[in-house]
């Protein structure tokens, strides 16, 4: 029913280094992006908590658009370039990212703030300084969230893009367009492996942003 | 200050990160300081294969070929390739001509026929691109063509005694038919089993997946559907001992395949589209429809890359 | 953009199996009921590792994997399964092309919040208030249910709001394989290059998921007592951005 030629695998690697290359540049610009604008928009909402509920509303009106709609929906606009791509995957990180850096920093204990305050940190060191390595956990479960989403929806790409985007999910389009399982299953099971990796290099930079951390993360 | 000295290596680890995804972005995003050719295709292998035929035979000739293959389904590819996101893309001339004409509501579009004869598909196809506005040259056609095909299970042959899609139109309501989301608008699929077959639209029975594909053949396999459209040079259909229903009433119309190129690529070409057809058109005089069967078997069934079964059989023109 | 008025307003997309309300009846059974499934497989097991602290890392685990899998491609990868089990199983073919391989992947793709809602709402009971009620006699049942249930509610409730978020938004891609729904409008808009059909079926599965949204947290907000409220408004957005 279902067969695997691991030796067309062994022969390409070359290949599936390629496609997992650009999986990750696909993963990593919407990140950093996605990263940048969320948190531009935390410290916002750190001085104006009104601003978070419309925050939220739009980021998550923007999360439910399906990634397929937002694909075909971009191409006449930004055509067949990694733009189309790109777009769609930050918006989609937005609300993950903006609500764990929120709860994150929102999550500092306000007798710290104070006594920073006392200390005489200004409102902009105290926020890069304290408020910010104490809410790293919780920005850092929003990152791990959303990297392994973006992860997901990168092959999603490949449906639309065909064979310009879409890292290990032009395996998937690839396989379904020629019948061959191996190619379908190598970017489907290659997706969830890269995931792994990825979850595990981001637990393993959390641990080495909060050492203070380390005990409890393992505890709890 | 331990805390700063943290944050410092975890803000250059973002960074060197993002600085990794722009730098290989960039090289995904090509510069274009030369003249190059951008050639299209659609997801199926086989415009694939013709795309990539076209590609390596214009880099022979000194071009330079930008690759935009496996754009998805007709509409995505012609958008792409009108909009002047491609220069060059292989089409059928049947099911092109169709996709401008049939149903159109332009009376001069509407009236350019779609006939079973490909030489007369592709000066329509020419014509109807002229009347649509398309600013594009229609090459010489392949000899050989592959069309669209009504493919049922050999059991199912047998028991309900169908060999052509008209015997279908009688036992149309006990059969689940596999039909792409397009059909509907498309007087060449849905026009010619409701006009031409009689059988009732929508079918009894019907589910919709993406045609000439693994999912519609694995569909058909695992007995969820059992009328299939699928396009008849596939190996799937051999490999399985299917039967494809004979197309009694000449509905579909001939699928040569030829590649379509933009006039205002041809305008900065020196020689202008003589210089192109000289090149391609022995290319698509060699691919007869034994050629496309052939080279489907290497590529579906063998899972041979297409670059390398496109380049072998250029290599062996030239002997 | 008047292409989707028309969309709108033409009475055929109203009427029929192929109607707007009877997609919108299809989508929301799938979501519903994969959440439902999900939540059968993920709440005991969520409530298990909240309430006595072990299995921590199988439930991380689970729920990462649940995330990693492109749900697209545990779809088509279930597709030749579900079609070579029905002989085996006994069910129609076509169950097994429309509707088990989305269905599964969307099973999939909901356990994640909800077994993180299950044990990060349980685990933020106060200490204090089970140790009492051990004290007071409670068997450890009658504390699951009687104590750490009621108060980790809201919590449970979030959690369900991201799984039905996701599930309502990711369903669409079950038209890809003969799957109904509202991504039908989708699939068929892009194959029939009808723009209108497209963005209505957008603009409908975005008014699906928010009206859904809004309802629970509406809902959520009502199942908090007030003192409650304040507290858990953290652990709300934590455990429903899913957080271990």
């Amino acid at each position: 029913m279902i067969e695997i030629r691991w030796d067309w695998i062994a022969n390409h690697l070359d290949d599936v280094a390629e496609k997992t290359w650009q999986h990750l540049q696909l993963l990593v610009i919407p990140m950093v992006a996605g990263f940048i604008i969320a948190f531009a928009l935390a410290v916002l909402a750190l001085r104006r908590p009104g601003s978070v509920g419309p925050v939220t509303a739009v980021t998550g009106l923007l999360y439910t658009i399906p990634s397929l709609a937002a694909f075909a929906v971009l191409i006449p606009i930004t055509g067949l370039s990694l733009m189309t791509a790109i777009i769609p995957l930050t918006t989609y990180t937005l609300l993950i990212l903006y609500v764990n850096t929120v709860a994150g920093l929102r999550s500092v204990p306000p007798e710290v703030n104070e006594a920073a305050d006392a200390m005489g940190y200004t409102r902009s060191s105290r926020l890069w300084h304290v408020q910010l390595p104490l809410a790293i956990p919780l920005i850092m479960a929003g990152v791990r969230v959303a990297a392994v989403t973006t992860i997901g929806l990168v092959t999603v790409a490949a449906i639309i893009g065909g064979n310009r985007f879409g890292g290990l999910g032009q395996f998937i389009t690839e396989g379904l367009q020629t019948d061959f399982d191996t190619k379908i299953y190598l970017g489907a099971v290659g997706s969830v492996i890269l995931a792994f990796v990825v979850d595990g290099a981001l637990v393993a930079l959390q641990r080495a942003l909060t050492p203070w951390t380390r005990a409890r993360t393992e505890g709890s | 200050m331990r805390n700063s000295r943290r944050l410092a290596l975890g803000a250059s680890l973002l960074a060197s990160l993002a600085i990794a995804g722009v730098a290989g972005g960039g090289a995904l995003v090509s510069a274009q300081d030369q003249p190059t050719v951008r050639i299209g295709s659609d997801g199926f292998y086989e415009s694939q294969l013709m795309a990539e035929m076209y590609a390596q035979a214009l880099e022979a000739n000194g071009f330079e070929v930008e690759r935009q293959l496996g754009i998805g389904a007709r509409p995505a590819r012609v958008e792409a390739f009108e909009s002047g996101q491609i220069d060059l893309t292989p089409e059928y001339v049947g099911s092109g001509l169709g996709f401008y004409v049939v149903g159109s509501e332009d009376e001069e579009l509407a009236a350019i026929e779609v006939s079973g004869d490909g030489e007369t598909n592709r000066v329509n196809l020419q014509a109807a691109l002229d009347v649509a506005g398309v600013g594009a040259t229609v090459l010489a056609i392949t000899a050989g063509e592959d069309t669209n095909a009504a493919v049922v299970r050999a059991d199912t042959a047998e028991e309900l005694g169908v060999s052509s899609i008209s015997d279908l139109a009688g036992v149309a309501d006990q059969v689940t038919f596999g039909l792409p989301p397009e059909c509907e608008v498309n007087a060449l699929c849905r026009g010619a089993l409701e006009d031409g077959y009689g059988i009732a639209w929508p079918p009894a029975q019907l589910e919709l997946l993406p045609p000439c594909g693994a999912e519609m053949a694995g569909a058909l396999e695992g007995n969820a559907i059992d009328v299939a459209w699928l396009c008849s040079t596939q190996p799937v259909i051999a490999q399985n001992g299917w039967v494809v229903l004979e197309d009694d009433l000449d509905t579909q119309p001939a699928e040569n395949l030829a590649p379509i190129v933009r006039n205002d690529f041809l305008e900065g070409v020196d020689g202008g589209a003589d210089a192109i057809a000289a090149i391609l058109d022995p290319i698509s005089a060699a691919v007869t429809t034994d050629v496309l069967t052939e080279l489907g078997v290497r590529i579906a069934v063998d899972q041979e890359s297409i670059d390398d079964v496109a380049g072998e059989f250029l290599a062996s023109l030239e002997s | 953009m008047e292409q989707l008025l028309e969309f709108f307003t033409d009475p055929a997309s109203w009427s029929g199996d192929t109607g707007i309300p009877n997609r919108l009846i299809e989508h929301l059974a799938i979501a519903f009921l994969a959440v439902l499934t999900a939540s059968a497989i993920a709440l005991p097991l969520g409530f298990y590792i909240g309430h006595t602290g072990r299995l921590q890392m199988l439930g991380i685990n689970i729920a990462n994997i649940g995330r990693a899998v492109p749900s697209y491609a545990m779809m088509v990868m279930l597709l030749p399964v579900m079609l070579g089990l029905a002989p085996v199983l006994g069910y129609d073919p076509r169950l097994g092309l429309r509707f088990l391989p989305i269905f599964l992947a969307m099973v999939l793709l909901a356990i994640p919040p909800i077994l993180v809602a299950a044990y990060a709402g349980i685990q933020e009971v106060d200490r204090d208030l089970t140790e009492s009620s051990r004290g007071m006699g409670l068997t450890e049942r009658q504390i699951l249910t009687g104590v750490e249930l009621p108060l980790a509610l809201p919590v449970l409730v979030g959690g369900f709001r991201v799984a039905l978020l996701q599930v309502i938004a990711t369903a669409t891609i079950g038209a890809y394989l003969a799957g109904g729904g509202l991504g039908r409008y989708i699939i068929d808009g892009i194959a029939r290059r009808d723009d209108g059909m497209l963005y209505g079926g957008v603009v409908l599965v975005a008014v699906l998921a928010i009206g859904t949204d809004v309802l629970l947290s509406w809902l959520q907000r009502r199942l908090t007592p007030r003192g409650v409220r304040i507290a858990t408004e953290l652990e709300t957005e934590r455990a429903g951005a899913a957080a271990p």
